[in-house]
């Protein structure tokens, strides 16, 4: 353990009480072409060393939710509680916030090439962690090329002092997730960690996040596009869409009996590696409708197979079907539990 | 059968600065393949692998070292100005990246109907406007698009405006490169559906290069392996998927993660067993 985590802390742990706990969360932005909900009542919790993920398409408001938790959002109006560790992240100050930031949260950015300086050295981002904590150059140094290493930067003695743009996409976006990981923190949230990655590659990054949960009881919110990724890290998943949280349940539930037409359509839309070729996908039609203009009622039901006259007008909530045993906001899951139950 | 496209011991290297002691790496190391009319022949590799290289050598758009590149029986190296410019109208290619793939000052219209008044220059406005329309519709964008820039698209949708402007000026071959690679996962069914309709309605021949082996499978009926530059095995879908030959192939194969968690929980402890196996 590096330094002195309690430090960092703003409150310790009540006992028993979720690492993290997101209460209605709303983010929005005003822009010249009206007001833009960006997200929309998010609700959930994380525990030490939980796996979750987020998943969602482009836009669905995936990074704009975890940007919000780590406190580097700008002008954006954001209600709701972000409870970590008991304390409520949107009352605090910016100078405790920044003394969480990368050392007891922290996030790895979906853009490394934005979020990497060009004219830094890599050694020098990834260390920069520590040496604000105080700890010795030397040891910085080291820590450093160890989480290189680990993080598959081979040779990261040499690679050191290279600058980004001497890095592959995928070295620069493993350097992003070292930057994350050198803290040790008890939180981190991974915005599309691996969508530039090759599957090789992909699996490793898989791998560590899951090694530093069961070993070092890390917390990681995991979010990406990708169903396949997901399926053998996360615990629980969020399923979002324009905003909201559309379906969540336990991992397996999702995959195997899905209650909500737009995780389905995801499923069905997934190229096979094995079974039958299909002669075409079951893509869902249309797309994510844009941030200012978000269809009444369900915001899914123009794209969906299931809609009906009701699915126009009234939003439905998220709740649990009567034959149900997860959370879906639709007004068609009491029949999909029914039909997805027998299966 | 003829094939449409020929490529025979192909070779790309970088020169580069510094140590020669080994050599020139080669982007692409000798590779030969054909592909036929009518087919959408795979090309998967890892990042890195010399795919796009490939794809620009085939096209011209890269001086090769070495080796032969013939479209229709016509090599693509020794043609005129005029043979080029009919080459450059029957092979189009979709590019990797949807941000930097499109020119960011014109709109929309312009850039898909670019192609189609560059090979007609007689067109009349309302036709070539009629044309371009066709193609937007095509594939799924709508009309109303027409004026806007690149950069008020999503990615998905920037990648539609590639396919059409590849398409308006009907093609005989389309060379994709990682055409899906960035977009989401019901838009790239979308892409690949349409693909798929492309192919089997207009005939066209595909060449599809992507790193993913699961979308190489639903599109392609042939495909083509590649690792450092080589190609390690080429052959028909049931062959690749199910006996593939190759050790690269199988291990590429064996590592495409699918929605399935009970499955992939089980190779993620495989893989922790095999890593554990592995240390001392
Ligand atoms: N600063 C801003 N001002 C206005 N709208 C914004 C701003 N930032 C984000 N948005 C909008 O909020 C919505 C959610 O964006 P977000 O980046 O969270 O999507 P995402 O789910 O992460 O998508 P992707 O998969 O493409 O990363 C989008 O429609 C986006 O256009
Ligand atoms: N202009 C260039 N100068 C020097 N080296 C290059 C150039 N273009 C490509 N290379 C090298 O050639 C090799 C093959 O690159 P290429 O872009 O063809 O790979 P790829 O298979 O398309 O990979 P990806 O999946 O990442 O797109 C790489 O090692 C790359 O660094
Ligand atoms: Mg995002
Ligand atoms: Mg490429």
């Amino acid at each position: 353990m590096i330094g002195n985590k309690i430090e960092s802390k703003v409150a310790p742990t009540h006992a028993g009480g979720p690492l993290l706990e997101v209460k209605n969360l709303k983010v929005s932005f005003e822009t010249v072409n009206g007001r833009v909900l960006a997200v929309n009542d998010l609700n959930f919790s994380v525990q030490t060393g939980q796996r979750i993920g987020i998943v969602g398409e482009s836009g669905s408001g995936k990074s704009v939710a975890a940007q919000a938790l780590m406190g580097i959002l700008r002008g954006a109006d954001i209600s709701g509680e972000i409870i970590f560790r008991g304390t409520n992240l949107l009352e605090l100050e910016e100078d405790h916030y920044r003394k969480l930031r990368g050392w007891d949260i922290s996030y790895v950015f979906q853009d490394p090439l934005s979020a990497l300086d060009p004219i830094r050295t890599i050694g020098d981002q990834v260390s920069q962690v520590l040496r604000l904590r105080n700890v010795k150059a030397a040891e910085a140094k080291n820590k450093t090329l160890e989480i290189l290493d680990r993080v598959g930067i081979k040779d990261p003695q040499r690679r050191y002092n290279d600058y980004p743009h001497q890095f592959s996409g995928g070295m620069r976006q493993r350097a992003m997730i070292a930057m994350a990981l050198i803290g040790e923190p008890s939180l981190v949230i991974a915005d599309e960690p691996t969508t530039s990655l090759d599957v090789r590659v992909q699996a490793q990054v898989i791998d560590l996040f899951n090694k530093l949960t069961e070993e070092q009881g890390t917390a990681v919110i995991f979010i990406t596009h990708d169903l396949s990724i997901m399926a053998g890290f996360a615990e629980d998943v969020y399923v979002m869409y324009a905003g909201n949280i559309v379906e969540s349940a336990k991992t397996d539930e999702i995959y195997y009996r899905s209650i909500h037409p737009y995780t389905l359509g995801l499923l069905g839309s997934i190229p096979r590696i094995r079974g039958p070729v299909l002669k075409s996908l079951t893509a869902i039609k249309g797309k994510p409708p844009a941030p200012t203009d978000i269809p009444p009622g369900c915001p899914f039901h123009p794209r969906c197979t299931y809609a009906s006259s009701e699915c126009a007008e009234l939003k439905p909530t998220l709740q649990i079907p009567k034959s149900g045993n997860h959370l879906s906001a639709c007004h068609h899951s009491e029949l999909l539990s029914q039909k997805n139950g027998s299966r | 059968m003829q094939p449409i496209l020929d490529v025979e011991n192909l070779v790309k290297e970088f020169p580069f600065k510094g140590d020669k002691k080994n050599g020139v790496p080669r982007a692409i190391d000798d590779i030969s393949f054909q592909v036929f009319e009518g087919e959408a022949l795979g090309l998967v590799g890892e990042s890195g692998s010399g795919k796009s290289t490939t794809a620009r050598c085939i096209l011209h758009l890269l001086k090769p070292t070495s080796g032969k590149v013939s479209f229709q029986g016509s090599n693509v190296l020794e043609m005129n100005k005029n043979e080029l410019k009919s080459f450059r109208k029957d092979a189009q290619i979709v590019f990797q990246d949807p941000y930097s793939s499109l020119d960011p000052r014109m709109k929309v219209g312009d850039i898909i109907g670019e192609g189609i008044e560059i090979h007609n220059p007689k067109i009349s406005k309302q036709e070539l406007r009629n044309e371009v329309i066709e193609m937007m519709e095509l594939v799924g964008l709508r009309p109303d698009h027409f004026n806007r820039y690149p950069r008020a698209f999503s990615g998905g949708e920037r990648q539609r405006i590639g396919i059409a402007r590849a398409l308006a000026v009907k093609p005989k071959l389309l060379i994709c490169d990682e055409p899906v690679a960035s977009l989401d996962v019901s838009i790239q069914a979308q892409i690949l559906n349409l693909l798929q309709k492309m192919k089997e309605e207009l005939g066209l021949t595909i060449l599809f290069i992507a790193h993913d082996l699961a979308t190489v499978r639903h599109l392609c009926t042939r495909i083509a392996v590649m690792e450092s530059g080589k190609i390690r095995e080429i052959g028909d879908r049931s062959q690749i998927y199910e006996n593939p030959q190759h050790p690269y192939t199988q291990s590429l194969i064996a590592i495409v993660p699918e929605p399935d968690p009970i499955s992939e929980r089980a190779r993620l402890v495989e893989r922790k067993l095999s890593k554990l196996k592995e240390q001392p």
